[in-house]
């Protein structure tokens, strides 16, 4: 395994620590976090207060690895073009970078090849992580399936909230195994974080459909059924607990996978049914 | 260095190490100069001279913004420096001849400061080619013979072309796209046969002395070959030496990576697909194919993969698209030629990231339908295919640990994998329904030779192969499982009777009991495997499988199997219960200590992992020893053995908590103990039928209302407490269920002690009991709904405002939620009660005092109810209650004042005005059956109150209407089409809208 220390000198960086350090450029649309990210580290906090960052700011963020401790200067970059300073200036001698989007906001993934072309004008063959943020939040625009750029840049992809912590430091770890040339380098001692925001449920978040589609199905169920079958309905009203084929299905609106088929079944009559009440 | 170069140098610097007052009149003095008139002279002169990359980055930067931005307004003589000075630098020339300091910053500069330059010639490029610039590609191509340092910039300058304007890879606006065409239009038309020409010569040329700058040129010229006349390429010359430099020996992996990138380009340019064909033919692409068995973590592989693939997907492409015979066989040949060098690349090297191995598969599987019966080739074809499906879903053994105690890691690398199945199965379900028997051989020989392979990896085999059983009878029909079709009657009973070594493997584990489950449609055809089938549920490898999360799953799928299997398991129950022992000791006499109750994550995990386990067998003895098949006795046995200790339990822990005896600490335990003795019988009582308990078996009833009774006493005891309460209340809703009607005599107490508390939920808890009640047994409980009803309404009015629920922001609280809950289940429990005949209810002398403030909250909510499936029962309530309680028209009064209310009030209010507001959605679904239900209640008030009705709603509501419309409306309402007069109502309605253009004057 290659000296850590050695190959950071090697690099065009100025050495500040008497420990190996890496220039990290972190860019993205504006809005999409970096800052709170950054600072989830505990040198600073999360603020919910959007502030954008003027030109940018630099952070020393310190990890303690296998290999011994190593720090990563990271350039938190202006997202917004009018508060953009140097811009691409700041990205000379950039060791290795992350590119940022909110996975709610689909155009800041569209912008993620421009903020990759423009990092690769000035770095060339540097490590780079995409990063899609805010996924603690529910509706979500940008699906991990949709997400495909860095497969066609060869670049790593994760999904995190800065806001819960998840995966924070999945980039970080990324970043240096690849600056290692070590892909079993680990960190031996979590960084301290600010503590999480939110909780965040990846469970719930997929069973958020089913959820919602229940919903539409009790709010349409009465609909289209004569007053019978309303009967029918209210008599055969899913008594409350103790239901034993819940977690087959969905745990969180406890259905079963019978019923929760029977719905979308409805769904589906429900459309033709609307469809032909507007003719 | 002076001060322009200072202040370049100190608003760089981010070390901190710089004065901020110092850095902020850097930035600008920077930010003046670029204000100033000689700015674009300033920056090509620092260009010139200054060796700082910094100074170097910032005029380059400064002059693209210039460009960029204003371009229109610079002078004709500045665009001519501008140009000249640009071009220069890109050509390797000194602009200033006479200096000898001039710097060259192709020399030596790093590459960042070389593209900064290429984007600021494309940015020239954007603006005047080819009107104004017409040469600029013409004019720099005899400077490439200076060498690899100009043609290395070239090289840049194509990237960049590509990069800012061409590629579709980026969001473009119109405008740029526009360009983006006119400028591809005329290097078409004027250079690129030229460029292409050039290409060839330095990749000619320097081939064995510079392989890296022939990489660069090949490069950029792949990004080119998706525009250009592909005959510029495809010919005797350059297809030949691209595959010279592909499969050189020994040469430089980076150009032979570089060719067989121009390589796929070429083969995925988009064309009519008969040219495509001939194309690919021509190529002799197998000549590849022995390049792709070397180091597979080699880049070049990867590139030689991603050839293969690429030209797969587009011989297959073919193969669907041409219409001639001829066509189809020869694109029939290629495909077969190339796949199984694809096989080769799917099982052994990373797939290019842009080739989906899954829908390619799919989609040719999808061809084979087409050709059915399939060949030899096409089967041995398959046979790859269920290679490669299995290969690709078995689990990497460096995470054997972390899955089988699935931690953080393997829980991760788990769900990962059962997404990355999905697809996987998807496809196999295809492949099996092409070629079912081969599938299932396959399957089955995966298995046998999983069961007897020592290999290493002999967990992940074991799992792979029960898992690809598993996926394929997802993917049966019931009656092929049934029936053992093809293999599965050999398939089954061998997996069975399988011990595997590595049982003890969560996984493994857990896909055998899954598998089992799947299959079990054929045990009960088959009923003499069914001791094997117990076997495998009771023993190590099922419920008593060390692994706690196998035990778990077990529990759960054994009361699925015994759900299904029960008629066939009658002789083996004695035997069932046997093993099952120990476990239902566990918590017939079960005690949770302090520290697993003590809220520590693990304890509290533990505690809902013996929950749902407990639910689960008592459930599954249940079903066992409800069974009518059951001799009466033995029942009886059966059931008190479990009622007896459970029903101790209970009233021991009651006497305990009573007496006081108990710290603080403990009381929370034993709560959660009651809880879960009360869900324990509530299992069990399922497997038992209304039909068998009170009137086959009546001992049996005897010994639940026994049951009951006890556990009525817990609501006694702890009114208080919610957890009990629903649990208790949930075991009334399944006693209704199973007693019928005997459970009467318990009601009173029940309901009375339900009703004690009144807090919103637990209200809303106590209605829907009620409304199970009465959709029950409909009149039958008229006299318990009229005794407690006055109770209701008495609490409902305190808790619940009459007029509408706050709404909008910041409502949102638990509290408000709760009210709207409690209010629509009431609505339902009045819907309930007034469509069962029950409306007499509302007048008996004790809840007449309820009925004037009902009637409004009802009439409010007809008319204002956000939701509007609320406001449809309240609507269909009242239609019953008209219907109940008045006689035809001029009769008795039952209920006196009621139909002025009605005529005055609803028939206003709700049938015309609420309609006739703009927030009437008629394009709303909803909204309509509403509407339908609004207009059935003025049929219907028409039926009851006759002319009454008529004259006085078309007195109030049709004053300003012309004569005629009131006139048409009688006639609607008298005659017998519903529908006409619904369409006439609505455009009726309609029409008002438009009359009354948002205010209420007509009115």
């Amino acid at each position: 395994m290659k000296n850590l220390e050695a190959i950071a000198a090697a690099l065009p960086n100025q050495q500040t620590v008497e420990y190996p350090s890496f220039k990290l450029v972190i860019v993205g649309d504006g809005g999409t976090g970096k800052t709170t990210f950054v600072k989830r580290h505990l040198t600073g906090e999360f603020e919910k207060k959007y502030e954008p960052t003027i030109g940018v700011e630099v952070h020393p963020l310190d990890f303690f690895t296998n290999c011994g401790k190593l720090r990563f200067y990271c350039w938190d970059t202006a997202g917004q073009e009018k508060f953009g300073g140097l811009r691409d200036g700041y990205y000379i001698h950039g060791n290795c970078a992350i590119i940022m989007f909110d996975v709610t906001a689909r155009l800041t993934y569209k912008n993620v090849p421009t903020w990759h072309r423009d990092l690769c004008r000035v770095c060339e063959n540097i490590p780079i992580v995409l990063c899609g943020n805010k996924v603690d939040v529910k509706n979500r625009q940008v699906k991990a399936k949709q997400v495909t750029f860095h497969r066609k840049k060869n670049l790593q992809y994760y999904e995190i909230s800065a806001k819960s912590n998840y995966n924070f430091e999945k980039p970080f770890l990324y970043l240096a195994r690849k600056l290692a040339g070590d892909p079993n380098l680990h960190f031996v001692e979590s960084p301290a974080l600010a503590p999480p925001e939110v909780q965040i449920d990846l469970a719930a978040q997929a069973h958020y459909t089913p959820s919602v589609l229940y919903l539409t199905f009790v709010f349409a169920a009465g609909n289209f059924n004569s007053h019978e079958a309303e009967l029918a309905a209210a008599a055969s009203q899913p008594l409350p607990d103790d239901d034993d084929d819940t977690f087959e299905a969905c745990t969180l609106c406890s259905l079963k996978r019978k019923e929760l088929l029977g719905i979308c079944q409805k769904m589906k009559n429900l459309s033709t049914m609307t469809a032909l009440m507007h003719k | 260095m002076d001060d322009v170069e200072k202040a370049i140098l100190i608003s760089f610097d981010e070390s901190g190490a710089i004065d901020s007052a110092l850095k902020s009149q850097a930035v600008s003095f920077c930010q003046q100069i670029k204000e100033t008139p000689t700015l674009c002279r300033l920056c090509i002169e620092k260009l010139c001279f200054c060796r700082l990359v910094q100074v170097q980055f910032w005029c380059l930067q400064t002059l693209h913004e210039v460009i960029r931005v204003k371009y229109a307004l610079l002078g004709l003589e500045e665009k001519d420096f501008i140009r000249k000075s640009v071009f220069s630098m890109c050509c390797f020339e000194a602009i200033d001849d006479q200096n000898n300091n001039a710097v060259r910053i192709l020399e030596g500069g790093p590459a960042f400061i070389k593209n900064k330059l290429a984007q600021v010639f494309v940015t020239l490029v954007y603006f005047e080619y080819p009107l104004i610039w017409s040469s600029v590609f013409v004019d720099f191509l005899p400077h490439l013979r200076k060498g690899a340092v100009v043609i290395d910039m070239f090289c840049r300058i194509l990237n960049a072309l590509d990069d800012e304007l061409i590629s579709l890879d980026y969001p473009r606006t119109p405008e740029e796209m526009g360009v983006a065409g006119r400028v591809k239009d005329a290097m078409r038309q004027q250079c690129i046969a030229q460029i292409v020409k050039v290409w060839y010569d330095i990749v000619s040329m320097y081939r064995n002395s510079d392989p890296d700058l022939c990489s660069s040129v090949l490069d950029s010229m792949r990004r080119y070959i998706s525009w250009i006349d592909i005959g510029l390429i495809v010919n005797d010359l350059f297809i030949p030496l691209l595959f010279q430099l592909v499969l050189v020996d020994g040469g430089s992996e980076q150009l032979q990576g570089a060719g067989a990138g121009c390589l796929l380009a070429v083969v995925s340019k988009r064309m009519d697909h008969q040219s495509k064909l001939s194309i690919l033919q021509s190529l002799q692409i197998n000549r590849v194919f022995g390049l792709v068995t070397g180091d597979s973590d080699s880049e070049l592989v990867s590139k030689v993969a991603a050839l293969i693939t690429g030209y797969a997907v587009e011989v297959l492409e073919c193969y669907k698209r041409v219409n001639t015979e001829d066509a189809k066989g020869v694109s029939l040949e290629l495909l077969n030629e190339v796949l199984p060098s694809v096989f080769f690349v799917m099982r052994n090297c990373e797939v290019d990231t842009s080739f989906s191995t899954v829908q390619f598969l799919s989609c040719y599987v999808a061809t084979m339908k087409s050709l059915s019966p399939l060949r030899e080739k096409q089967l041995h074809h398959v046979r790859q295919i269920l290679e490669v499906i299995c290969v690709q879903i078995r689990y990497d053994p460096i995470y054997r640990d972390n899955l089988d105690m699935l931690d953080k890691i393997g829980r991760e690398e788990e769900e990962r994998m059962v997404e990355f199945r999905k697809d996987l199965f998807v496809l196999l379900r295809s492949v099996g329904r092409v070629a079912p028997d081969v599938t299932q051989i396959f399957i089955g020989n995966s298995l046998a030779s999983s069961i007897s392979s020592v290999s290493e990896r002999n967990v992940e085999e074991v799992e792979a192969s029960l898992s690809l059983l598993y996926a394929l009878g997802e993917s049966l029909s019931d009656e092929a499982i049934k029936t053992g079709s093809g293999l599965l009657s050999e398939l089954v009973p061998n997996l069975l009777s399988t011990r595997f070594p590595c049982h003890s493997n969560r996984l493994v584990a857990l896909v055998y009991l899954e598998t089992i489950t799947r299959y079990i449609k054929f045990v009960q055809e088959n009923t003499h495997y069914v001791p094997m089938v117990l076997a495998a549920f009771l023993d190590e490898r099922g419920i008593h499988h060390p692994n706690f999360h196998v035990s778990r799953r077990a529990s759960y799928l054994f009361m699925r199997v015994v759900k299904l299997l029960k008629a066939k398991l009658v002789p083996f129950i004695e035997s069932i219960l046997q093993s099952l022992q120990d476990t239902v000791a566990r918590f017939t006499t079960m005690n949770h200590t302090s520290n697993e109750f003590s809220g520590s994550e693990d304890g509290s995990h533990i505690f809902e992992v013996s929950y749902d386990t407990c639910r689960d067998y008592s459930q599954a003895i249940g079903l066992l020893i409800g069974m009518e098949d059951v001799p009466s006795e033995k029942q009886s046995d059966y059931l008190s053995s479990l009622l007896t200790p459970l029903c101790h339990q209970v009233t021991v822990e009651i006497l305990l908590i009573n007496a006081n005896v108990l710290n603080p600490e403990e009381s929370p335990v034993k709560i959660a103990n009651i809880q879960q003795v009360i869900m324990a019988i509530n299992a069990l009582s399922k497997g038992f039928s209304e039909r068998l308990v009170t009137a086959s078996r009546p001992a049996i009833g005897v010994m639940f209302k026994k049951t009951l009774d006890v556990l009525l006493q817990i609501l006694v005891v702890f009114p208080k407490i919610e957890s009990l309460r629903n649990k208790v209340t949930s075991f009334i809703h399944r006693m209704v269920d199973t007693l019928g009607a005997s459970v009467f005599p318990y009601l009173p107490k029940a309901l009375g002690q339900l009703l004690a508390e009144s807090e919103p939920k637990e209200m809303v808890g106590f209605l829907v009991l009620l409304n199970q009640l009465i959709c029950k047994f409909n009149t039958a409980v008229h006299d318990i709904v009229e005794e407690v009803f006055p109770a209701i309404a008495g609490r409902i009015f305190s808790i619940i405002p009459t007029e509408v629920l706050p709404s909008g922001h910041g409502t949102n609280s638990e509290e408000i939620r709760e009210l709207q809950e409690l209010q629509k289940t009431f609505y339902t429990f009045l819907h309930v009660i007034t469509t069962h005949d029950l409306s007499s209810v509302f007048l008996s002398p004790k809840s007449r005092g309820y009925l004037d403030k009902m009637m409004q909250l009802l009439l409010h909510s007809a008319c204002n109810h956000k939701d509007i499936l609320m406001r449809k029962a309240c609507v269909q309530i009242f239609i019953r209650l008209i219907k109940d309680w008045c006689t035809r028209p001029y009769g008795e009064e039952k209920v006196p004042g009621f139909q002025r209310f009605i005529i005055d009030g609803f028939a206003t209010n709700c049938c015309f005005d609420s309609a006739l507001d703009k927030s009437f959605e008629f394009h709303d679904a909803n909204t309509l059956i509403l509407f339908g239900e609004i207009v059935l209640a003025q049929k219907v008030m028409y039926e009851k109150f006759g002319d009454d009705f008529l004259a006085h709603f078309v007195t109030k509501c049709f004053t300003y209407c012309p004569r005629d419309l009131a006139a048409q409306y009688c006639q609607k309402l008298q005659g017998n089409d519903m529908k006409a007069l619904r369409s006439f109502y609505q455009s009726l309605m309609e029409n008002l809208r438009l009359q009354q253009n948002g205010n209420l004057v007509f009115r």
